[in-house]
């Protein structure tokens, strides 16, 4: 038993002609909250999804728990994702499922039990993100905070002991923003469980991340915990850090000079 | 939900009812589905113009069987015709004859069984004799010349 | 000329492996032991693409059985064989036209709705997620479709028909006047059960799996963005529609190649 609960080691994947991993190496440890930040199109959605074991890498380690995810059977990978939960940035609720029969589905396929056992627990879930009386309601009822806490509470019907986040606080209002931070994590703590969330809210995330990554062009760039990293020596960490608008991310897309095309149109 | 379970119920229901519907309101004796089986008769015709697989055999009106094949035999140059006729019109005598005749004005080929006397029956895979082929049109102009030329 | 072929070669590669990725998707969701719980989900499904399809098939199946009464009584009077009317749209239908527009119309609207469906699901993460709870979609969601689809070809082309042939009867008798015994007599004495009514049903059983199957795999495969699912329904709906043309024509000359 280590105390990382993740350890991504060499990690190499490409989509077509894109690589979209070259040699990333990461830990997540057990019971901490951890943050992969980066610009768009990263592929951090990718990443959460190899862990997940929905990809395979094209080499590398992937440890997750002490198993080797990329070449689990499918019984193994099933037991797996038992323990396992990812929050989407869609929130991804059964759209012909009344939020209470959302939540409970979880339940209803990994165990057997009685429908007033089920009952009780997606009641206690719900509860816990402040929305057990919205269990009649369908998804298409709910506004974007709302599914996304009912998503929450579904990830955590099984008690799992790994969530990973995906974008969970894009496109919130500051409430339900306020909100998600501290159901994050209170749920980290009371349930002793390990997080990962990806995001591009740097304010949001490093008020509740033990520590962070930074990934750009398929590796990691910058780790530590909010504070280094704001003072990293890197100028890309810096400028993603602080938000500035031009630095080793450029500002202008590839063209000419300004002289150059104005005056060559005339 | 259990509207659901009701609606589909009644759709494969109706279905059903429709397939039965179809296959005895709609349909009749075909080759090989007359309930009681079949059996297999032959027939050689000196010309089967008009005649095809599938075409009815009849007995006093009644359709009994189809033409299940036609065929030649190199030999005396006639056509040979096997017939599979119901179980139920099993005895047959060896003389009954075996006409090609025309169903209405427009209508197809079929062949009509005119039983005979004898008292030996013809059994599965028999040879009918007495036979009488097609009479195109042809034919009934020839004929109906030569009798007005009798006359 | 050579840029032409490369683009020929990479299109057939394409769908070579389209045509690999189908059959995967059509295995995996086929294969596999019933479990408790997909009674429901195929209920729930025969109930979307079955009955929902009904209006429409009847309503059409009735149309054209009047149609085909009207013109076929038009022609036959001129050699006074009105009564075989009857037979001719029985025979017409059983064999070609209930099979084939039943299978037109069931790509048109179940099909469509089902690929619509299934890459909404898929845009929306649904099947994403449904994978990481561990729950395999193929099992879930595209195997009581697929079966669904199956099952219910059949039983709306026996519905079609035996509408069609009553909306002829409708006219050419209670209408036309068309002689009853006649009409239904003649229909009766030349439309055989294995011949006619068997082999048109084999043909929707055909329809009905190439078009599920379309179906289903043009949703799963689709794009996961408003424009990909707009361009998967647009497929299911053509690649079906050539489909069940095309494979009928080809059963026809297997089934009925006794064209002496």
């Amino acid at each position: 038993m280590t105390d990382n609960l993740i350890e991504i080691e060499g990690l190499r994947f490409s989509r077509g002609d894109r690589i979209i991993f070259d040699g990333l190496d990461l830990v997540v440890p057990r019971g901490r909250i951890t943050a992969l930040m980066g610009p768009s199109g990263t592929g951090k959605t990718t990443l959460l999804r190899i862990i997940g074991g929905q990809i395979r890498p094209d080499s590398g380690r992937v440890i997750v728990d002490g198993l080797d995810v990329p070449n689990l059977s499918r019984g193994e990978l099933f037991e797996l994702r038992k323990n396992m939960g990812m929050l989407f940035q869609s929130s991804a609720l059964f759209t012909d499922l009344s939020v209470f029969e959302n939540v409970a589905f979880p339940l209803r396929v990994h165990t057997n039990l009685p429908d007033e056992m089920i009952r009780d627990l997606v009641l206690m879930k719900l509860n816990s993100v402040g929305l057990r009386g919205a269990r009649d309601l369908m998804p298409s009822q709910l506004s974007g905070g709302m599914a996304r806490r009912v998503a929450l509470a579904r990830t955590i019907a099984l008690d799992p002991k790994f969530i990973m986040y995906d974008e969970p606080f894009t496109g919130q209002d500051p409430i339900a923003m306020g909100v998600l931070v501290s159901l994050i994590r209170g749920l980290n703590e009371s349930l002793a469980m390990t997080s990962l969330v990806v995001s591009h809210d740097i304010h949001e995330t490093a008020s509740i991340a033990d520590q962070m990554y930074i990934i750009s062009d398929g590796r990691v760039i910058g780790e530590g915990t909010p504070d280094i990293l704001r003072d990293h020596p890197s100028t890309m960490v810096r400028q993603f850090m602080l938000g500035s608008p031009d630095g080793p991310v450029p500002f202008h897309y590839p063209a000419d000079t300004f002289l150059d095309d104005v005056m060559g149109d005339a | 939900m259990r509207t659901i379970e009701i609606s589909v119920g009644a759709f494969v229901l109706a279905g059903i009812l429709c397939l039965v519907f179809l296959a005895f309101r709609v349909s009749g004796v075909g080759v090989g589905d007359t309930s009681g089986g079949s059996y297999l008769l032959n027939a050689k015709f000196n010309d089967v113009a008009g005649l095809r697989v599938r075409s009815k055999v009849s007995l006093a009106g009644v359709t009994i069987g189809r033409v299940a094949k036609i065929g030649v035999d190199s030999e005396t140059a006639e056509a040979i015709v096997t017939m599979q006729v119901s179980q139920e019109v099993a005895n047959l005598p060896v003389d009954t004859g075996a006409r090609i005749q025309t169903e209405g004005f427009l209508g197809g080929r079929y062949i009509s069984l005119i039983p005979g006397g004898e008292e030996t029956v013809l059994h599965n895979g028999d040879t009918i004799t007495n036979t009488q082929g097609a009479l195109g049109l042809e034919g009934l102009i020839d004929t109906f010349i030569s009798k007005m030329g009798s006359k | 000329m050579l840029r032409y072929l490369r683009l020929l070669g990479q299109w057939a590669l394409g769908w070579i492996g389209a045509l690999g990725r189908a059959s995967t998707v059509g295995f995996q969701s086929l294969a596999g032991l019933p479990r408790r719980g997909d009674m429901t989900l195929l209920l729930k499904q025969v109930y979307q693409i079955g009955v929902l399809s009904l209006i429409i098939i009847v309503l059409s199946a009735f149309s054209i059985g009047a149609v085909l009464a009207l013109q076929g009584y038009t022609q036959l009077a001129r050699v006074g064989a009105e009564e075989s009317v009857g037979l001719g749209v029985a025979l017409v239908l059983l064999r070609e036209l209930g099979p084939v527009v039943t299978g037109l119309l069931f790509a048109g609207r179940a099909g469509s709705a089902v690929t619509a469906e299934i890459g909404l699901m898929k845009a929306t993460d649904q099947l994403s997620s449904m994978e990481m709870m561990g729950v395999d979609p193929l099992h879930r969601i595209v195997a009581p479709r697929l079966w669904a689809g199956i099952i219910c070809m059949p039983l709306l082309t026996a519905i079609f028909n035996s509408v069609a042939i009553g909306g002829s009867a409708i006219v050419g008798v209670d209408w036309l006047g068309v002689d009853a015994g006649g009409f239904w007599g003649g229909m009766q004495d030349g439309v055989q059960r294995w011949e006619d009514i068997g082999k048109g049903m084999i043909k929707s059983g055909v329809f009905g799996v190439v078009i599920s199957w379309i179906a289903v795999f043009q949703g799963y495969d689709s794009t996961p963005t408003a424009e990909g699912i707009s361009v998967a329904t647009t497929k299911t709906v053509v690649y079906s529609s050539v489909a069940v043309l095309a494979l009928d024509f080809i059963l026809t000359l297997v089934m009925y190649g006794d064209f002496n």
